[in-house]
């Protein structure tokens, strides 16, 4: 067991990795639709699946309120692995050697990657009834959720608060530094919808986004902008004060004024945004994999997870107890909802990759 | 001893005797299999996908090559290779130059000094540079007591250097002390005795002796600096992106491997280039300085 996760690819091929459990066909998971947060006892003994998350806090969370559980009620033994890495996905894939089951990736890579690095979840062994509406997808469901808002300096804007994200960008009447998210190896919602909103795009209008004309607004007050590209710097920008207002992820926000920042949130206009959990073409048990997500997506899992990451639960019915703080960053509360900026996920999905590279071409620039 | 010093600095003179290698050769061969698996075989596979990925033809190099953002990129990776040379050499060659002075107490004092944050995880000291170099950091707040105003340093190619320049300094200082602590001393004493007041047989006699040591450390920290990831992408801005982060972006936001292929290929058949054109200039200036 497990000789494949510990073998590298030319052990494989030589030694043949015999025995990694039942093959797909053998899985019963039991009579009736799946229940969210069931799995049939000791269903799985002998199967070993492979877990794959972005560590961290965030992974910790995931295998204390869902995995970890999972593994002992249906008898599978779960290996973990990270961080998600595209590269490896689609290595593993291409070699038709797929050592991870079940993969948290970004939303839109999910949703891009449906029928080529991932496959089809089968609705009879996932049960998506409790998940907010318009949030799952053929090939892969939310794992959590969470938003990107903007944040402001109390001190220096508590008397006149930014009301959207024109204001973000309107640096006669908000002087100072702002920090936006400047992967360039990616691009996500966020930035772009900012720049057209204060380029005078009405909110509902945004899509298909104009990425020429939201760059060029860019460019126009590129000199306050400074580029994060990881979530501790993101924090780190709002902790030390070097900016004045920020586009962040809500899970950062929240720690940074836990540690002390001196900002708000301005929740008008966020953008929701979620991992995804997801089975790569070719898994060796497609089926256990699925159960696992299954599991995950349980009303007692997503509370026990946002109780420990702070990010929202996905599962309707999950009532985590948080402290006051932390209630105030949840993205999921009909309130919070009504608030948010309406995200074209399938626009983004489609058009990712030319974002991405004018993107990462104007970033160089 | 010697033979190290040997290696490591090409002034003390003799090559290997040939014929040294015959008897012995065959314990290269596990290093040997090692290269060919580990290096030739993935570099193969680069090549391949860079002329193969998304379809068979040169169409991922015509990109590179028309592409402004790429060449740019290229060029800046280059100039930041070149500046922390610069900046390296500057600050090491004094150094290396103490260490063959004082005695052997300090002198231990000194290769510590160069070694222990040689030890250290890259990604601590990378940290370590940031904490000091943000706006709200040391660095600024002793400017700012001495009234230099906040400067930005962090997010900008002038901290990327910085934190390269420190990361590969001991890649700079210890050929140059390998090559300096093997000159003749009496050298001087001699240019000297011949009338050469002390700055002049320091320049005329010493710096030239030293310049093998100035070479391989050059050649050693620009080519190294090529390849950086981690530095530039934690101290630099994303606006500021050398090679290896625009290879990144290829391979992993858009899995266009054949791109990234092509861009590694670039970059090597450049390091190529320069270290062959190095090579011509040394052979010059060793030919025209004639035998030893």
């Amino acid at each position: 067991m497990g000789c494949a996760a510990a073998a590298g690819a030319l052990l494989l091929t030589i030694t043949g990795c015999a025995g990694t459990g039942p093959a797909a066909a053998d899985v019963d998971l039991g009579p009736g639709p799946a229940v969210a947060g069931q799995v049939k006892k000791g269903a799985l003994d002998g199967v070993t699946l492979t877990f794959t998350s972005y560590g961290g806090i965030y992974q910790d969370g995931q295998e204390a309120a869902a995995v970890k559980p999972f593994a002992s009620e249906s008898g599978a033994k779960v290996l973990s692995d990270g961080p998600t890495d595209y590269t490896k996905v689609k290595a593993q894939v291409d070699a038709k050697n797929v050592t991870w089951d079940v993969v948290d990736a970004d939303t839109l890579w999910a949703k891009r990657q449906c029928g080529k690095m991932f496959m089809p979840l089968d609705k009879d062994i996932v049960d998506t009834s409790k998940l907010p509406k318009g949030t799952e997808d053929k090939c892969s469901v939310p794992a959590m959720s969470y938003g990107v808002v903007l944040m402001y300096d109390k001190k220096k804007f508590g008397d006149n608060p930014p009301k959207d994200w024109a204001d973000f960008l309107d640096t006669k009447k908000y002087p100072g530094k702002r920090a936006i998210p400047g992967f360039a190896s990616d691009a996500a919602p966020g930035a772009l919808e900012a720049a057209l909103i204060s380029d005078g795009v009405a909110p509902d209008k945004l899509y298909p986004l104009d990425v020429d004309r939201a760059l060029k607004k860019l460019t126009s007050v590129r000199s306050s902008l400074v580029f994060w590209d990881t979530g501790a710097r993101s924090q780190q920008l709002l902790e030390s004060g070097e900016v004045s207002m920020a586009m962040v992820w809500s899970g950062r926000a929240y720690s940074a004024v836990k540690n002390g920042a001196h900002f708000a949130p301005q929740w008008n206009q966020f953008l929701p945004v979620s991992d995804s959990l997801a089975v790569p073409v070719g898994a060796r048990n497609p089926k256990a994999a699925m159960a696992l997500i299954n599991y995950y997506l349980g009303a007692a899992q997503q509370t026990k997870l946002t109780e420990l990451t702070s990010y929202s639960p996905i599962n309707t019915d999950a009532k985590p107890k948080l402290d006051t703080l932390a209630t105030q960053y949840l993205t999921t509360t009909p309130e919070r909802q009504a608030q948010a900026l309406q995200v074209d996920n399938d626009w983004w999905a489609k058009n990712q990759e030319q974002v991405i590279q004018k993107w990462s071409d104007w970033l160089a620039r | 001893m010697t033979a190290l010093i040997e290696i490591a600095s090409p002034a003390t003179g003799g090559r290997p005797r040939k014929g040294a290698g015959g008897r012995w050769g065959w314990l290269l061969l596990p290093s040997l299999v090692l290269l060919a698996v580990l290096f030739l075989v993935p570099l193969g596979l680069m090549v391949w996908r860079s002329v193969s990925e998304p379809t068979p033809g040169a169409a991922n190099y015509s990109w590179f090559f028309t592409s402004d953002v790429a060449l740019a990129t290229l060029v800046r990776t280059l100039t930041v290779g070149a500046v922390v040379t610069l900046v390296t050499l500057v600050l090491s060659y004094p150094y290396a130059y103490l260490m063959t002075v004082v005695g052997a107490r300090a002198r231990i004092w000194l290769t510590l000094l160069v070694l222990l944050p040689f030890w250290t995880s890259l990604m601590v000291r990378t940290f370590a540079w940031v904490v000091l170099l943000q706006d709200s950091g040391v660095v600024n707040q002793i400017l700012g007591t001495v009234g230099l105003g906040p400067l930005q340093l962090i997010r900008t190619p002038t901290g990327v250097v910085i934190g390269m320049s420190q990361v590969l300094m001991p890649f700079m200082v210890l050929p140059l002390y390998a090559v300096m602590s093997g000159i003749d001393r009496r050298l001087l004493d001699a240019a000297q005795g011949m009338g050469a007041r002390p700055a002049i047989a320091f320049l005329r006699v010493f710096v030239p002796l030293s310049l093998p040591g100035v070479g391989a450390g050059a050649l050693t920290v620009f080519i190294t600096s090529l390849g950086f990831y981690v530095t530039p992408a934690l101290l630099g801005s994303p606006d500021q992106a050398l090679i290896s982060q625009q290879i990144f972006t290829q391979v992993n936001g858009l899995l266009a491997w054949g791109r990234g292929g092509a861009m590694g290929v670039v970059l090597l058949a450049v390091t190529l280039v320069l270290l062959g054109l190095v090579g011509v200039v040394l052979r010059l200036t060793r030919g025209r300085g004639g035998a030893r």
